[in-house]
Formats: structure tokens, C-alpha cells, sequence
């Protein structure tokens, strides 16, 4: 081991025992709360931790990996992150605050969950909690290979991919099951503070190092790479402006929906917790311009990176322009930003099992939290498994993932606000809506038409869901409407006025 | 809702900003403190979206 290696691998070794303690620590002194204490916290985090905790689900290894390998082979398509998750962090401000009072006023601790409320009956939990599972597991890899490389990488090759990955699964299990949401708040504290420092200082230090100063390197990048710079993007990406807005509006109506993002809102004290996030967490895209455009940057110093290798167009600029111990601390931040998401992906699977799917099992019924860290443990080493055994199979998997939860749409926003929608209605429109999301994919037929396949099988997903809704008669459900229905909690000065 | 809350119509606007203005902004002149037109433009809709949503609240708690 050379001496370089030897000092980022230290520090990236000490950085890792002080994740796994920082995330034990969280539950010192009780940790009773049965389930919600431990898969949402006991709904008891403030405005610092849920912003925290939120930021940090949302700004995963796909930020350092991804965004820069996009903006190095495409340019502006990789833009359409920074707008999906502004826009989508907008409509959270109303989604949010409904969501966390339906959760808090029945008991209720996902979105499998919900749905079960929803519609009266408990085996819809379970089929959408495996069907969520699907979609979710890729994610899981996703973020173990995505750490894989980066440690890899940042320890000049000394930890092979293998055991990277193994470290992956190993941390995040290590803290995760013991103690839940709180656990992965914590850590999030962590990831934050050196994620905001190192992308902060790598935003100036890149430009200086390389190009003499931000003037020169945009001046370079207006006059060269033009073609990088506007929509359609470099070479013939087939991600035009007509894909960006559909992907745009999609995903930022998905990522409200997604069960992770749902448990950082259950997670909350109250609904205004959340609507204080949401006016601040939207600051936080600030950061992944700079993935973007260093990914740009990249194209200067390193140019001719091809396929996967492209992900690593940020690391091979810090690995070639700093000195071991900064290259570290990046690594660290780049290794927590998969171990946060990852954490929270894992428990919101462990979660769904275990309220939805295992307590089918009368003898489970009552230890639906037990039941639920074990799926966690069990849910991190397939992803592992499959990381190892066959990559490929969780990859092709991540295509549909999240235009596939996007087809939860209108059986959870939708049903929640109109009683008429039936679970007939929403249920076929599911189906027909993942059918189509599989088919367009599967054929790599995404983009399709110019525009994101995601919508085009929401659209067809409504209209099914409408349709039947109006062919058939009603539900016969006799809960009241305030049983069944969600409704935005509004913030107590609107409602002491007597304006409501 | 939007009757009793007209304000929540703010929340609306990042999406005027992020894709309705696009086709106007799609451009790489001019140059605005260096950065290309779309990634000035795209950066001043990021940086707008917590203002919005304040309003957004800000009707709300009135």
C-alpha cells in the first residue's frame, strides 16, 4: 500500500466507525416506541433534523456519480434533476402536511399503509408493499455499487470493489436496525456538514486549480463545448426539451409519493415542521450544480471517458489535483451520500413488511418492529447478493424503478382527495399504468415519442383509473369521508380567524 | 382549497420557471457572469424556489 492509500484509506476507516457510532448514539437512553418509534422516529423530529434528514435522502451517490457523468457526456439534460426535485419540494409544501395528519390521525407509518386505510383493506398493503419492494431494491444497489467505486477509487485501488461493497451494506445495517429514522438523522448531521464543505470547496478549487479562476473555465466551456450547453445536450442523447419537461413534471410529482421521502415526513413533530421544509430544503439544489459542472470541467482535464467510467469524471479531478487526506474526506462525503438514502431505503422496505405484508401472519401481528428489522437486514444482503451474483438483473431493474412508483400516483394523491375513485378503479389503472411503464422500457422505448415513457403510462393509468371509476358504482364503504380522505391541516392563525 | 387559498398558486410558478420559460431560455448568449443563458437561468429558478414557497406560507399564515 502506498502511502497515499494508506492515509485516504485511514481516514475514510475512521470516518466509517464514527458513522456507525454516530448512528448508535441516536437512540441512547430508551428505545422503546414499538414500530413508529423506530421507522419514523416516533414523529418527534423538529425543522434542523427533518431538513437535514431530508437533504440527505434526497442528494445520493447518484449526485457525485451521475450528475457529473451526465453533465460530462450530455451536458444540460442532467439539469433536469435540479428541476425536479425544486419543483417537486414546492408541492411538498401542501402533499407533506396532508400526508404526515392522515399518518398521525390513524396510526399509520407508510404509504402501503395508507393505502390499506384508504381503501379498508389490509392485503392492498401488501401487494403494493411488494410491488414498492421491486422498484426499490435496484435503488439499494445502486447506491452499494455506487459507493463501491467511489471507495475504490478514493483508496487508489486498495480496497477492491468487492469489499467496498461489502463495507456499503455493512455500515448502513450497522446503525440502520438498531435505531431507525432517528439513526439515519443523525448520520444525515454528518453527510450535511461534509457534503456542503467539500462540494463547496471543490466548486472554487477546481476552476482555480485547473483553468485559473471561474472567467477563464466558463469561458473555455461557452467557446469549446458550446453544443454541451443547451438542450438537446451533446451527441445524440434523445433527451430533448420535450423529455426534460414531461421527466420534470413526473418526477416531481413522484418523489412527494416516494416511500422515503413519506418517511421524513411521518417523521416530523407536526405538519408545520414540514412546510418550514419546505420553503428551506428547496436551498439545497443549489449544490448539484457543482457534480454538473465540474462533470463539464471534466471535459477539459480528462477527456475521452467512456461508458461507466464517465461516472467517475468528478473523483478522477480529485484524485489527480489533491493530496491523499482531502481526498479522503471527499470520499467520505461522496460514501455517505449512498449510506444515508440507502439506510432509509432499506428501512422503508423492513417497514413496509413488517406492517403490511408479515402482519397478514397472526403470529406476527404483534412484533410487527422485530419483523421488520429482520426484512432490513434481509432486504440490504439481497441487494448485496445480487450486487455480487447478478449485477446486471437489479440494473435493468432500476430503469422502471421510478417511473414505476410513479404509477402509485392516482391510487394514493388521488384517492386520498376523491372518495369516488374505487379500488377497482385504482387498481386497474396501476396495473395497466406499471404494464406500460414495463413495456416501453423493456423494449428501450424510453424516451418514447420525444417524451418521458413515465407519463405516457400515467396518462394511460388515469384514464383506466376515471373511466372505471364512472362505469362502475360507487364503493360500499361506510366509513365517513373524514375517516377515509385526507385533508391539509391548516397552520392554526387561518383557523382561529374563523376564515375556514 | 385554491378558493380559500389562492396563495398556494406560488407553488406553481417553479414549474412556469423550470419548464414553461424553457424554450425561451434555451440558449447559450447571453452570457450572464460567465455562466451560459440556460445555466444562469436555471440557477436564478433554484435559488427563487424558496422565496415562492415562503409566499406560498406566508399567505397561509395570515
Amino acid at each position: 500500500m502506498s502511502g497515499d492509500a494508506a492515509i485516504a484509506t485511514s481516514v475514510f476507516g475512521v470516518f466509517m466507525v464514527g458513522t456507525v457510532a454516530l448512528g448508535l448514539f441516536a437512540v441512547r437512553g430508551g428505545r422503546g416506541g414499538g414500530l413508529a418509534g423506530w421507522s419514523v422516529g416516533g414523529r418527534s423530529l423538529g425543522s434542523v433534523f427533518i431538513w437535514v434528514l431530508m437533504a440527505g435522502e434526497g442528494y445520493t451517490s447518484f449526485s457525485y456519480l451521475g450528475a457529473a457523468g451526465w453533465g460530462y457526456n450530455y451536458g444540460a439534460p442532467v439539469l433536469y434533476v435540479v428541476a425536479y426535485m425544486s419543483c417537486g419540494y414546492a408541492v411538498g409544501y401542501v402533499v407533506g402536511p396532508m400526508l404526515w395528519s392522515y399518518a398521525r390521525q390513524h396510526g399509520l407509518v407508510g404509504i402501503t399503509d395508507m393505502i390499506s386505510h384508504r381503501y379498508g383493506k389490509p392485503w392492498l398493503g401488501a401487494v403494493v408493499a411488494v410491488l414498492a419492494t421491486v422498484f426499490l431494491l435496484p435503488y439499494i444497489q445502486l447506491q452499494i455499487t455506487g459507493m463501491g467505486v467511489v471507495v475504490s477509487t478514493i483508496s487508489y485501488g486498495t480496497i477492491s470493489l468487492n469489499w467496498a461493497y461489502f463495507v456499503a451494506f455493512a455500515v448502513t445495517t450497522g446503525f440502520v436496525v438498531v435505531s431507525g429514522l432517528k439513526g439515519s438523522a443523525w448520520v444525515s448531521v454528518l453527510k450535511d456538514v461534509l457534503v456542503i464543505g467539500t462540494l463547496g470547496f471543490l466548486a472554487f478549487y477546481v476552476p482555480f486549480h485547473y483553468f485559473g479562476g471561474y472567467g477563464p473555465f466558463l469561458d473555455r466551456l461557452v467557446a469549446e463545448k458550446s453544443d454541451w450547453l443547451t438542450f438537446p445536450g451533446h451527441g445524440d442523447s434523445g433527451f430533448g426539451q420535450a423529455w426534460y419537461a414531461t421527466t420534470t413534471v413526473l418526477n416531481s410529482l413522484t418523489v412527494v409519493i416516494f416511500p422515503t421521502t413519506v418517511a421524513g415526513y411521518l417523521g416530523a413533530r407536526d405538519a408545520d415542521v414540514l412546510r418550514k421544509n419546505a420553503v428551506w430544503l428547496p436551498a439545497y439544489n443549489i449544490l448539484l450544480f457543482v457534480p454538473m459542472l465540474l462533470g463539464m470541467a471534466a471535459l477539459f482535464v480528462v477527456p475521452g471517458l467512456v461508458g461507466a467510467e464517465s461516472n467517475l469524471a468528478l473523483f478522477k479531478l480529485v484524485v489527480d489535483s489533491l493530496p491523499a487526506w482531502a481526498v479522503g474526506v471527499i470520499g467520505v462525503a461522496a460514501a455517505l451520500s449512498s449510506i444515508v438514502p440507502m439506510a432509509v431505503f432499506m428501512l422503508v422496505i423492513g417497514t413496509m413488511w413488517g406492517r403490511s405484508v408479515l402482519s397478514l401472519v397472526p403470529r406476527l401481528r404483534e412484533r410487527q418492529k422485530g419483523a421488520s428489522q429482520v426484512v432490513v437486514v434481509v432486504a440490504g444482503a439481497l441487494a448485496l447478493l445480487m450486487t455480487y451474483t447478478v449485477p446486471n438483473t437489479l440494473v435493468r431493474l432500476s430503469l422502471i424503478s421510478y417511473e414505476g412508483m410513479a404509477q402509485l400516483l392516482p391510487m394514493l394523491l388521488l384517492g386520498l382527495v376523491w372518495r369516488r375513485l374505487t379500488l377497482l378503479a385504482a387498481g386497474s389503472g396501476l396495473v395497466v399504468g406499471v404494464a406500460v411503464v414495463c413495456a416501453f422500457v423493456f423494449s428501450e422505448n424510453d424516451p418514447v415519442w420525444g417524451v418521458n415513457a413515465g407519463i405516457v403510462a400515467l396518462a394511460a393509468n388515469l384514464a383506466v383509473a376515471l373511466c372505471v371509476t364512472y362505469a362502475g358504482k360507487g364503493d360500499r364503504d361506510p366509513r365517513p369521508d373524514s375517516e377515509v380522505l385526507a385533508s391539509d391541516p391548516l397552520p392554526l392563525p387561518l383557523m382561529e380567524s374563523g376564515r375556514v | 382549497m385554491l378558493r380559500r387559498r389562492p396563495h398556494l398558486l406560488w407553488l406553481l410558478v417553479p414549474y412556469v420557471l423550470f419548464v414553461g420559460a424553457l424554450p425561451f431560455v434555451n440558449r447559450v448568449r447571453p452570457v450572464v457572469f460567465g455562466l451560459p443563458f440556460l445555466f444562469a437561468w436555471l440557477m436564478g429558478a433554484t435559488l427563487l424556489t424558496p422565496l415562492l414557497v415562503w409566499l406560498a406560507r406566508r399567505g397561509d399564515k395570515r
